[in-house]
């Protein structure tokens, strides 16, 4: 690691630079991308990933609310829309690499920051596991509709097998953030056209198979599907949002984009605006002829049937598709692989700012001089994931299923205590005007109680054997499990950093303040 | 002072360390200006990963610490400025960076960290001798260990009947002048002939050739220059290179390849043996001079 000078070092007369703005430094051209609203979009959609959401997350939302997916993917979106104005408001005032983390130690000090920080690590790093388990599934499919041979699709089931592509698939991806390999702007357009196309092509050809009479469990499209209070009960429906929370995230981005979009000042609003229409209708578009194919019955292709919860395209390409499923595996395949990228760079630069301000050793702090990524945070969170993965599959039959569920909760977690952050950090200006009131106080406030709510009723229903894919371990839900473990393994490193590493804890580095 | 102005693409690793070194050694001895630039990756055409600003600052900040400390190896009688500069690649970066301060060097490490003391050309150095119209200096690893007290104590020109040969030799002179270093002319004919060619007519001309194309080089050099000539010998490239005595504070400039565009630069085949087998720096020189060199 390289030493750390100050960064204020006098230079010496003969070196110092006259013109220099900068400590001595100049810089000059674009360090921020001119991003127009195409491109706003199109980086928006990419990282929602929808083709790789949905494949993991209609299976679980289903299991809950049964046919009321479509009023599930509605309601969700509004505590994620709520915590996101908080969001843009703490990135436009302290914009840092750190996010959740900084913005919760600077509003509620280090204890409750460095959890913050966990939170967000640990959900991206489940997610991780889960897209590059998604995407191991698709790959083997792929590979079996290509050859033809449909058992081919059937070796993705084997345990070892599994786990090793899925390392490899982690190490390609790891490989890829370390040296922050970039597909060229026209390609990443293609790809994400592709994935929509793909994804409306799935669902019109569900819709034409149900008219057709060809559907496995033909269900008449009601009104009810989109009512949430037909939901059965509370439980349920706590479970389903905190799901669809998923299903949003990375959405946000769109909307922190302010910086550096081009064009007028409308740009990030406007972007932010349609990558979610489109998102939503998408989202509609596809579970409601899903579920008007398939049914949500535990049948052979019933959405309801727990063997093909954790991966409904797998299972349904070919009966809706026939010939052309393979359309679908490449959507999914191209979906997770550059969510896998854009996932890896958050935990990455959280670990870098914790490492930063020496709230986890020095090292976490440290940039590739060669490709300016954060080198060892980054495959710190690579090992992580994949030991977490290979682990899981082995101890879960409904490992994609079950870390789904528990990535939910992990979002909740640290995205409510962000939500309250902003509303805590800007305490003084809340009534400055009425917009700070409403994108300051009300929204974030709002947000932050629902994801509250929506973490503990979660946590306690989770602890029932029966809940999510119905794995449990000594008689406890897994995904409660899961929960726990990840969250109190978090405050055992914060109390072991906070013995060695005392400066952060004791709020030397990072001091709390609010906005005036 | 001379008129000197060296770019130097300082990366904060072991390459950077050694193009730093080297262009300290060079700007010391030709009493020049350093400019020291490190490029960091733009993001103007990012269209997967969001950009980040906190990110983004957190790099600014963690590169001026790297000049920083890297202005603190240099020695204090060299005039030297920091900068940061962002491109689509490091090369990019470089080469508009030379343009905006006149340079008269490039120079970079030349490998991304070879095995061997050798230089091999790394993927960065080689986007750059693809498109620079100013003289590249690869610095090969190990060069952060030659002291500046070493300075330039030989400048070598190699010289082939190609075109280019001209612009080569000017720059030659114009680095010995500055540098107060002697100048050697080298001629590679003898090893640089077509295959096919009949051995023993190939050696009585080319021997002939080289001792003609020296004179001429060497009476074409401005008056008052100190310079000795030379012709290798050998089989190979290697093995004359082999056999060839180098001083430790020499360094070698070789001419571009006839594929290159017009003041462009192209690594030749002959050159990127040579380079292989050098001890010692190598620069390469564009078949036409860019800017105040070519004057």
């Amino acid at each position: 690691m390289t030493q750390q000078p100050q960064s204020n070092a006098p230079l010496t007369e003969a070196t110092a630079a006259i013109d220099a703005p900068e400590g001595g430094i100049t810089r000059k051209g674009l360090s921020a991308g001119s991003v127009g609203l195409i491109g706003a979009i199109v980086i928006g959609i990419s990282c929602i990933a929808p083709a790789y959401t949905l494949t993991a997350a209609l299976g679980p939302t289903v299991s809950e609310v049964g046919t009321q997916v479509p009023a599930i993917i509605l309601l969700g979106f509004i505590p994620m829309l709520l915590v996101a104005f908080g969001y843009r408001e703490l990135n436009r005032r302290m914009p840092d690499s750190g996010t959740s983390f900084t913005w919760a130690t600077r509003a509620f000090g280090p204890w409750i920051g460095w959890m913050a920080g966990w939170g967000l690590v640990a959900a991206t790093i489940l997610v991780l596991s889960n897209l590059a388990g998604i995407a191991v599934d698709f790959l083997f499919l792929a590979i079996s509709q290509i050859a033809g041979n449909p058992e081919i699709a059937g070796i993705a089931a084997n345990p070892f097998v599994n786990v090793v592509v899925c390392l490899l698939f982690m190490l390609g991806a790891t490989w890829i953030s370390y040296r922050d390999m970039k597909t060229t702007q026209k390609l990443q357009y293609w790809l994400v056209g592709f994935q929509v196309v793909v994804l409306l092509v799935f669902s019109i050809a569900a819709l034409v198979e149900v008219a057709n009479g060809n559907a496995f469990d033909a269900t008449p499209i009601e009104l009810s599907w989109f009512n949430p209070f037909a939901v059965s009960d509370f439980s349920a429906l706590a479970a389903g949002l905190s799901l669809s929370i998923f299903i949003f995230w990375g959405w946000d981005v769109t909307l922190t984009m302010n910086e550096e979009t081009k064009g007028s000042e409308k740009t990030p609003g406007r972007a932010a605006t349609l990558s979610v229409l489109i998102i939503v209708s998408l989202y509609l578009l596809i579970s409601v002829s899903l579920i008007s194919f398939a049914g949500v019955g535990d049948g052979e292709f019933g959405l309801g049937n727990p063997d093909i919860q954790d991966n409904v395209f797998f299972a349904l390409a070919g009966p809706v598709l026939g010939p052309l499923a393979i359309l679908v595996s490449l959507a999914v395949l191209t979906s997770s692989a550059s969510s896998l990228q854009s996932t890896f760079v958050s935990p990455a630069r959280t670990l870098l700012a914790m490492g930063h301000y020496g709230a986890l050793p020095r090292k976490f702090a440290q940039v590739s001089p060669r490709f300016f990524t954060p080198g060892y945070a980054t495959i710190v969170s690579a090992v992580v994931a994949s030991a977490f993965y290979a682990v899981m599959r082995f101890v879960s039959e409904n490992v994609l299923w079950d870390t789904i569920t528990a990535l939910g909760m992990m979002i909740c977690f640290y995205y409510g205590i962000t939500a309250f952050a902003a509303v805590w950090f800007f305490r003084r200006t809340w009534f400055r005007s009425v917009r700070e009131f409403f994108f300051t106080l009300l929204f974030p406030l709002v947000g932050g109680v629902i994801l509250s709510v929506l973490f503990v009723t979660t946590l306690v229903d989770s602890m029932d054997p029966d809940y999510g894919s119905g794995s449990s371990l000594f008689g406890v839900g897994l995904v409660f499990i899961l929960g726990m473990v990840v969250l109190l393994t978090g405050v055992a490193i914060m109390i072991w950093q906070a013995i060695k590493r005392p400066a952060f804890f004791r709020g030397e580095v990072l001091t709390r303040a609010s906005a005036d | 002072m001379s008129d000197v102005t060296i770019v130097v693409g300082y990366t904060a690793n072991e390459s950077g360390a050694d193009a730093l070194a080297l262009a300290n050694r060079i700007a010391t001895a030709a009493e020049g200006l350093l400019e020291v630039v490190m490029v960091l990756p733009s993001e103007a055409h990012n269209a997967r990963v969001p950009v980040d600003q906190g990110y983004l600052r957190y790099l600014r900040e963690q590169s001026r610490e790297w000049l920083t400390e890297a202005s603190a190896h240099l020695g204090a009688d060299v005039a030297s400025k920091l900068h940061i500069r962002y491109a689509e690649s490091f090369a990019e970066g470089l080469i508009n960076a030379a343009h905006e301060f006149d340079a008269t060097l490039i120079v970079v490490g030349a490998a991304g960290g070879g095995r061997r003391a050798h230089a091999r050309v790394g993927s960065v150095a080689n986007e750059l001798l693809h498109s620079s119209d100013v003289p590249v200096v690869l610095a090969p690893a190990g060069a952060r260990d030659v002291p500046v007290s070493q300075g330039i104590t030989r400048i070598t020109a190699c010289v082939g009947t190609r075109p280019g040969a001209d612009a080569q030799i000017e720059a030659a002179t114009l680095l010995a002048r500055a540098t107060r270093a002697p100048l050697r002319l080298l001629s590679l004919v003898p090893i640089d002939l077509p295959a096919g060619l009949d051995e023993h007519l190939a050696e009585l001309t080319s021997a002939a050739h080289a001792e003609q194309v020296l004179q001429d080089a060497h009476r074409g050099l401005p008056e008052g220059t100190d310079a000795t000539v030379e012709i290798a010998t050998g089989s190979t490239i290697e093995a004359a290179v082999q056999a060839l005595d180098w001083h430790e504070g020499e360094v070698v400039l070789v001419g571009s390849s006839r594929l290159a565009a017009p003041r462009r630069l192209f690594l030749g085949s002959t050159a990127a043996k040579m380079l292989r087998e050098l001890p010692v720096p190598m620069i390469v020189v564009p078949r036409t001079l860019h800017g105040k060199t070519s004057q």
